[in-house]
């Protein structure tokens, strides 16, 4: 087994670990009681923060370089992508049209 | 007396949910798939991420950040930050399901999704569905499960198939985006994932530590404005 491959087995096994531990610790020990307010206001903010941190970078990180400059096509794709989420809230539309936009910019520019 | 559904009943009313939410499940789940074998990961560590870990998101993020060669630990507490909405979940399943022994309870804390938890709760705002709740969310849980790890399989073979120069990976952001902005309905709820998404690109930190730092700097923001917004109220 190589490094990387033993990394992988262990972030795979450590994380589902983790993950299950987070989803049955209250359910099985937490009966009657409830979370901290302050834990629960916080969690609240955890999806769109998350979520938001995965979509930004690759809009901006051309290829794997360390440079931060627009990536134009992927830009203005993912800008029209957040107008159709907004307007229909369609997953299948969002990422139909977002994909068409996008290789009929990259073609356009290229 | 009012008339309570069946166990049978309620498992299969589970099942019918699910299909409005496959639409946006099984593309997440191809684009799950395809992310891990994009990373560099083997076709059965794909696989068996999406079975011990079950939840897109930090499965996402955890491909990208091994692909990105980030050290094992700055993977590892990210996926965690990013599953610990479930905490939120898990707490609140617990009232409505208390009472159910061990086993029943791991199945639960193994099939919750953000969709799972939604629907439970607002079918058990109605009384009369409370008896069989946990068959209902069993209905639920293993048509996602079986749509999920279908749809990770199909990834796993698109991701190995289709060309680079398709641009496919952009789905990852396109089915972020499909989630996102639905539920930014409040000032708060959409300066955290500003905040998040800003320091994402423009927090320069070793070790692929961005993401946990935009996800904390989005959460602070988050309760921050939530405050000023309900002291103006």
């Amino acid at each position: 087994m190589t490094d990387a491959d033993f990394v992988a087995w262990e972030i795979i096994v450590g994380l589902g670990g983790a993950t299950f531990m987070i989803r049955y610790w209250p359910l099985a020990f937490l009966s009657r009681a409830d979370l901290p307010g302050w834990l629960k206001r916080a969690l609240r903010y955890v999806p769109p923060a998350v979520m938001a941190a995965i979509i930004t970078p690759p809009l901006f990180f051309i290829g794997t370089a360390p440079t931060i400059g627009p990536d134009l096509p992927r830009l203005t794709a993912a800008a029209l992508a957040v107008l159709v989420a907004w307007r229909t809230r369609s997953t299948l539309l969002t990422i139909v049209l977002g994909m068409l936009a996008l290789w009929t910019l990259q073609a356009l520019s290229s | 007396m009012p008339q309570v559904p069946g166990a049978r009943t309620e498992f299969m009313a589970g099942i019918r949910a699910f299909l409005p939410m496959s639409m946006s499940i099984l593309p997440f789940g191809v684009v799950c798939g395809a992310a891990a074998v994009a990373a560099g990961m083997s076709v059965p560590q794909a696989m068996a991420m999406s079975l011990l870990v079950f939840a897109g998101s930090a499965q996402i993020a955890s491909s990208q950040l091994f692909g990105s060669g980030a050290p094992w630990w700055v993977i590892l507490a990210t996926g965690v930050i990013i599953n610990l909405r479930f905490l939120m979940y898990s707490a609140s399943l617990s009232q409505q399901f208390a009472g159910l022994g061990r086993r029943w309870q791991a199945v639960i804390a193994y099939l919750l999704t953000d969709q799972a938890f939604a629907l439970t709760s607002m079918r058990g705002g109605t009384p009369s569905n409370r008896r069989h709740l946990h068959w209902f969310y069993l209905g639920f849980g293993c048509a996602t499960w079986l749509s999920w790890q279908t749809a990770t399989v199909v990834g796993i073979v698109l991701g190995n198939l289709v060309p680079a120069r398709w641009s496919l990976d952009f789905i990852v952001p396109l089915t972020f985006i499909a989630m996102l902005v639905p539920i930014l309905d409040n000032p708060a709820l959409f300066c955290a994932a500003l905040a998040g998404g800003l320091a994402a690109v423009f927090l320069v930190l070793p070790l692929k530590l961005n993401l946990i730092a935009a996800a904390l700097l989005g959460i602070a923001v988050g309760l921050i404005v939530n405050r000023w917004v309900e002291r103006r109220d």
